[in-house]
């Protein structure tokens, strides 16, 4: 066991070079890009979305390429377990290929390998879209846009208290887990639970101390059920609106044209 | 004599079911003084500094804020926690917003300022404390120097007459240290009176005018440092040890190398006393010249025509606004902390040298000189620049 350094997704969004950009506008792709993609009736779509936003997201943004390969593999390789299972237990259309074995016999069609090829590429196209939202678009920028959908302020607030504390928390976690390294806590198996039991409840103390020592400064500046919001200071550049809208169309009609599925 | 800033009358405190924490606390703070509670840990320091703003209640006895005693209803500490202004020690702990923006603009909101005026309270704090530009990051994402700053910002915000820190050079490095108490220092010069805790007593030493050194909840004395530092009694009572510049001018006055006089109160005295005990005397040079330069007189120009004059020439520079400034041209200045001194040490080593520095500043560069050289008889010049002309001297 090794003592731990962090670093979050949120460092990256908050450092990418699409930060200026509108967070509605990177929103709207996003969001948009996740439900073309989920809802094609065809690969296409969500492949071309998968590519365009992995583009977008490397090169516009400027995220470290093996840093988002790294996070494009964990959704990825659970989808291509699932999608493996489905090719086999699903029926319909030609036999593709068969693998006898003494008392089982497993068959691959061409309706099974389709249907586990759009499942795949809606599961990239997804992630890549939900990754582009979490690379580029910092927390931050989140809370004044959810003012602006009419969400209650308590909401807010509380959202932003929590924000800020899940980092305070995860300092306070990653100390101890630090000290409880340093001094062989997670050597062994036993060692290691009894440890992580003592990290979690020293944890919740801590949790609660920092509760009351955020209660008594904001009462030290005078609380009054008032939080400011960041206002959003960016600029919609008509370029942007007309490029996003664009790929959105382009990424719809790929998604509902009746194609035809690709050769086997 | 006029109203103090901060009294306290016969104060009491215990945290429910424990022994007295605070017992008969009986001081005043003078309206504009800088002054150190000083103490060893678990001395009650934090618990006092907690009445100042109402957030604990006395068990018996009164805090008194600028003439008006503390009533403890929901409107009258809103009105006190604006006028007394507290930063905590742990930056963490008082930094609960998303970002910046938002964490300094906290304050002013609350309290009901309006809206364009919390742009300007937000940019102008934000300007105070050397953070201007930092508006949109997250509070993780700063250094524990750059938090201190925040918090600070947030305060000051809310325009405070009285600020009270906690420790506020725990946890930060020596320089970071040195800027916040130089901060500290500018925000005195506006005006502020300032109270902090601390038991860091070469701190307390060099910064305050007043000293309240206080041990298990009793006050054990209220004056100048250099009375509180030289009473070793005192000082073994309140488990603190003497600042190192006291215990070597006790030293040579208990070996009969130095007249006892008025303890010295920072490096420049202590070599000036060091150099008249020196037998025979030194060969006295001539000191070099002090420059000085206001950041409102443009920085470049001044800079490089000195330069070719003293190739050697140091650069200290004063001030939150002189600082950003000397950045935004590109210049690396040699001192930013406890400039006037460290200036004057180097005039004495005929080191030629530069303040750069805003303002209200310039006087306190030159009442500072002038005081030194009154006291040690080696006479400093101050020489204001100004562009196309370095020859006025004061």
């Amino acid at each position: 066991m090794q003592s731990i350094d962090h670093h979050f997704l949120d460092d990256y969004a908050c450092r990418n070079a699409l930060r200026e950009t509108d967070t509605r506008m990177k929103l709207l792709l996003g969001l948009g890009g996740i439900f073309i993609a989920i809802s094609a009736s065809t690969p296409y779509s969500p492949l071309f979305i998968a590519l365009v936003l992995s583009y977008v997201t490397v090169f516009r943004a400027e995220i470290p390429v093996r840093l988002y390969a790294a996070l494009l593999c964990i959704p990825a390789s659970f989808a291509l377990m699932s999608v493996i299972v489905i090719l086999f237990v699903t029926g319909g259309g030609d036999p593709l290929w068969t693998l006898t074995l003494p008392w089982f016999t497993l068959m691959a069609t061409t309706d099974a390998a389709w249907y586990a090829l759009i499942i795949l590429s809606r599961a990239i196209g997804g992630t890549a879209a939900l990754l582009f939202i979490a690379l580029t678009t910092p927390v931050i920028e989140l809370f004044g846009l959810l003012r602006s959908l009419r969400i209650p302020q308590e909401f807010i607030d509380l959202s932003m208290l929590l924000y800020r504390s899940i980092f305070v928390l995860i300092g306070e976690a990653v100390a101890i887990y630090n000290a409880q390294v340093m001094r062989n806590g997670y050597s062994s198996f036993k060692g290691g639970v009894i440890a992580f039991s003592m990290l979690a409840s020293s944890l919740f103390i801590r949790a609660w101390e920092r509760g009351e020592e955020l209660f008594s400064a904001m009462d030290a500046r005078c609380y009054d059920g008032k939080f400011e919001l960041l206002q959003s200071s960016n600029d919609i550049r008509l370029r942007d609106i007309f490029l996003i809208i664009l790929f959105l169309l382009v990424a719809g009609l790929l998604a509902f044209l009746p194609l035809s599925y690709p050769p086997l | 004599m006029s109203v103090p800033a901060i009294e306290f009358k016969q104060l009491s405190f215990a945290y429910s079911g424990r022994p007295d924490s605070l017992k008969s606390i009986t001081f005043s703070l003078r309206r504009g003084s800088k002054t150190a509670l000083v103490g060893p840990n678990g001395a009650g320091k934090t618990t006092l500094l907690l009445m100042c703003n109402g957030t604990l209640r006395p068990t018996s006895g009164t805090v008194v804020i600028g003439g008006g005693e503390i009533s403890y209803d929901a409107r009258s500490l809103r009105e006190i926690r604006r006028r007394v202004g507290m930063v905590f020690q742990n930056s963490d702990a008082q930094l609960f917003a998303p970002t910046v923006y938002q964490d300094v603009a906290f304050g002013p909101l609350n309290i009901g300022i309006s809206d364009e005026d919390i742009g300007r309270a937000v940019a102008e704090s934000l300007f105070a404390v050397g953070l201007a530009g930092y508006e949109r990051r997250p509070p993780h994402h700063l250094s524990g120097g750059e938090k201190k700053r925040v918090a600070i910002a947030g305060v000051l915000a809310m325009q405070p007459e009285i600020l009270i820190f906690d420790e506020p050079t725990s946890s930060l490095d020596p320089a970071g240290a040195a800027e916040i108490m130089d901060l500290l220092d500018e925000l005195h010069h506006q005006g502020v009176t300032i109270l902090l805790s601390t038991h860091d007593v070469e701190l307390a030493y060099q910064w305050a005018d007043d000293v309240v050194l206080i041990a298990d909840g009793e006050i054990l004395h209220h004056g100048p440092p250099a009375t509180i530092f030289c009473d070793t009694d005192l000082m073994r009572r309140a488990h603190l040890t003497m600042p190192t510049l006291l215990s070597l001018y006790h030293h040579l006055v208990a070996r009969r190398l130095m007249q006892p006089d008025i303890p010295p109160g920072g490096i420049p005295d202590m070599a000036q006393r060091i150099e008249e005990i020196t037998p025979g005397g030194i060969a006295q040079d001539a000191p070099a010249p002090i420059h000085l330069l206001d950041t409102g007189e443009g920085v470049n120009g001044p800079i490089t025509a000195l330069r070719t004059i003293y190739p050697n020439l140091r650069i200290g520079v004063m001030g939150t606004a002189a600082k950003r400034t000397l950045a935004e041209a590109a210049i690396i200045p040699d001192v930013t902390y406890g400039v006037i001194d460290t200036s004057i040490l180097h005039a004495l080593r005929r080191e030629p040298v530069l303040i750069i520095t805003t303002g209200g500043m310039i006087e306190r560069v030159k009442a500072r000189v002038l005081d030194f050289s009154r006291t040690s008889g080696i006479s400093l010049s101050v020489l204001p620049l100004r562009e196309n002309d370095t020859t006025e001297e004061i």
